[in-house]
């Protein structure tokens, strides 16, 4: 971690950009974490969402 | 091999939610599927989570099917006894998790673990596997052979050559057909290659049933992945025609990586893996993502000419040639020395694959005159050398069509027959990298039998689905929850001096949380946390000129020449180097004291919005995010 110089961000945060656009792919329907993945998808969940439940 | 090696102040771990959990054991036994055990699970998992609070560790036990109740029907379905299948055009093997333990390949009564998917018909009795096998000598027309690729296919795209040496393949109104002797009956009979496949699989099930014990109802089958729908349509009829229900088709490269990860007792790293999939006729390259135990296909390639089969024949034209040497004819000119060549060859082939020499024998090879001679290792890999150098281009091309470079792979995974071929592995390990893991039973004591990592793959998801509702896996497999945004590039930290540390590496799929946790080395009024896409690099670094020979030896200057010339692939350096892309945002982080430990957090959702959080242990942290491009995906 570096440290600022007259470096000032609202709330200590600056966007600064964006990600590069995505590659669209398709996931093999295979193994444990592709099954998990699935149910939250399914379900419309998030991470934390998945985990409280 | 992960993709980054952490320094020592650094401690990267993965985001247990990401990973979500151990890839320890299955839970030993599965509970039957009545509805007092679904509500027992339900409140058991409740109150663990109560105890354990939110953060509490998701195990492997949880993440098990009754997860998936939640949702599903309530009225209870028979269970299935599912197996995994492994279908070759040359063997088949059948595999099951036993007691919900390792899985494990299973013997046929014959004792094979690789069924020969062979097919024979002597006086309207059935042979299978190896005894059918052995009828390509002396009953080669009602014997059918290499006919997995024939299904789901017209008789004009087939390449009949697979079939060789057994019974031909004919066109058969809108199929493939063959003229075989099945019954007692004196005239032949026509058999689509859907009703062929059924008889094999019906087999195979039985076999599986004999040893379980208990009737087998359902599998998951492999296909190479290039298999059309209409030849996925194809095998499941045949299968269904067999009385077995296929949950799902997996392809051969991700059994085979799910068998192999399987193996390894932690998280599932990130990786990138190559599975070379050797079989007898064809062969069949997959450039792997491994991200957080997800797989996604980047490249594949495939050689529909070279295989196992080749080297079969290399062994067989060099002992030809010694035969016609000796007794002036060639063994190869009548069908039944030839037949009996090729089985020869193959058996001699796996011992040189043991061993360090191995002899070939057949009894009235040609003429009634009996034949032996011994091969050693040396001599068959020289005269195999071609064939190699073809399996090695068909990877390396592979690697070019994912847009990668060798230093990209962290790990080959070998699978199929051919792959314990020693040679092999050990070219394999001199065009990658040291680094990168060669994942064969010549150059990797653990390596599972390469033979069996199919089968055993699909025995694993058999049983991680096999209590599922059918309509369950179909709506999980389908397109639109498989199609996913995959990032594009790397995502990583600053460091100083505009160090790139990757947190979450290119192609894992969204959307995705990391977290890394790291030790700040030196006191800071406030520590800018920067957040940026990476730039992967390959460094070139040219050897050094050679001043001091130049210098000294003057006199051979034409040796001198050629040593330079051999000497450059050697000592040219290619390494990975990261470089920093576009920033993405910006964490000041206050009163960072020497020691702290920090934790960073960047989450990406699937529309490309950023969330990053940076703490200071016990304190409170700095969180922000930066919105995504939304639908149309263009971020500049």
């Amino acid at each position: 971690p570096a440290v600022p110089n007259g470096w000032s961000g609202e709330k200590d945060f600056k966007a600064v950009g964006k990600l590069s656009a995505a590659t669209a792919r398709n996931i093999e329907p295979v193994g444990a974490h592709f099954l998990a993945e699935a149910r939250r998808k399914r379900h419309k969940r998030t991470f934390s969402e998945d985990e409280r439940i | 091999m992960k993709a980054f090696v952490p320094r020592v102040e650094y401690l990267i771990e993965l985001s247990r939610a990401s990973l979500f959990s151990t890839s320890a054991t299955w839970p030993a036994k599965k509970p039957a599927r009545t509805r007092a055990r679904i509500k027992e699970e339900r409140w058991r998992r409740c109150a663990t989570f109560r105890t354990r609070g939110v953060q509490g560790n998701v195990d492997a036990k949880t993440l098990q099917s009754p997860k998936f109740l939640d949702m599903s029907a309530e009225e209870e379905q028979p269970s299935r006894v599912a197996i995994g299948i492994s279908f070759g055009n040359s063997y088949s093997s059948i595999a099951s998790t036993v007691g919900g333990g390792d899985p494990k390949v299973i013997a046929n009564e014959e004792g094979d673990r690789q069924i020969p998917s062979i097919l024979a018909y002597v006086d309207g009795e059935e042979f299978h596997g190896t005894q059918a096998k052995s009828q390509l000598v002396r009953n080669s027309k009602n014997t059918v052979a290499g006919f997995r690729d024939f299904l789901g296919k017209d008789f004009k795209s087939i390449d009949p050559t697979t079939a060789r040496g057994a019974a031909q393949p004919q066109e058969h109104e809108s199929t493939v057909a063959f003229s075989i002797r099945d019954s007692e009956s004196e005239s032949p009979s026509t058999v689509t290659v859907s009703e062929i496949a059924t008889r094999h699989l019906r087999r195979l099930a039985a076999s599986a049933s004999d040893y379980l014990g208990k009737k087998v109802t359902a599998a998951v089958i492999t296909v190479p992945t290039d298999f059309t729908q209409a030849q996925k349509a194809a095998l499941v009829k045949a299968a269904k025609d067999a009385d077995i229900e296929v949950l799902q088709l997996i392809t051969e490269p991700i059994a085979a990586l799910l068998a192999h990860d399987r193996r390894e007792d932690h998280r599932p790293a990130d990786k990138t893996v190559v599975v070379a999939d050797l079989g007898a006729n064809r062969s069949d390259v997959a450039v792997v993502s491994v991200r957080g135990g997800m797989y996604s296909i980047l490249a594949t390639t495939h050689d529909y000419a070279v295989g196992g089969l080749k080297l079969d024949e290399t062994i067989q034209e060099y002992v030809a040639k010694e035969f016609v040497k000796k007794h002036k004819v060639d063994p190869r000119e009548t069908d039944r020395g030839l037949a009996k060549m090729r089985l020869e060859s193959e058996a001699c082939k796996k011992a040189l694959s043991l061993g360090s020499s191995a002899s070939f024998a057949v009894e009235s090879l040609a003429n009634g005159i009996d034949f032996t001679l011994n091969l050693n290792r040396t001599r068959y890999d020289m005269l195999a050398g071609k064939v190699y150098g073809r399996f090695v281009q068909l990877i390396q091309d592979a690697i070019v069509k994912a847009e990668l470079d060798v230093l990209d792979i962290d790990e080959v995974l070998v699978s199929g027959g051919t792959a314990h071929t020693p040679r092999i592995a050990s070219n394999l390990g001199s065009i990658f990298p040291e680094s990168t893991q060669i994942v064969a039973p010549a150059s990797d004591a653990a390596a599972i039998n390469p033979s069996e990592l199919t089968a055993r793959g699909a025995a694993l998801q058999a049983y991680m689905i096999e209590s599922y509702d059918t309509e369950d896996i179909d709506q999980s497999t389908h397109a639109a929850v498989t199609v996913t945004p995959h990032l594009a590039k790397s995502i990583g930290l600053v460091l100083t001096g505009d160090e790139f540390k990757p947190i979450i590496p290119a192609e894992t799929p969204l959307p995705v949380r990391r977290t890394v946790n790291f030790t700040a080395t030196s006191d800071s009024e406030a520590a800018l946390i920067r957040v940026a896409e990476g730039i992967r690099d390959i460094k070139i670094t040219q050897p050094e000129p050679k001043a001091k020979q130049n210098g000294k030896a003057t006199d051979n200057d034409e040796d001198d020449d050629e040593d330079e010339d051999s000497e450059e692939e050697d000592e040219e350096k290619r390494e990975t180097m990261w470089k920093v892309g576009n920033v993405v945002g910006e964490l000041a982080l206050k009163d960072v004291k020497k020691g702290s430990k920090v934790t960073v957090q960047v989450q990406v959702g699937a529309d490309l919005e950023i969330t990053m959080s940076a703490m200071v242990a016990g304190k409170s942290g700095v969180k922000g995010s930066v919105p995504g491009s939304a639908a149309n995906g263009a971020a500049h």
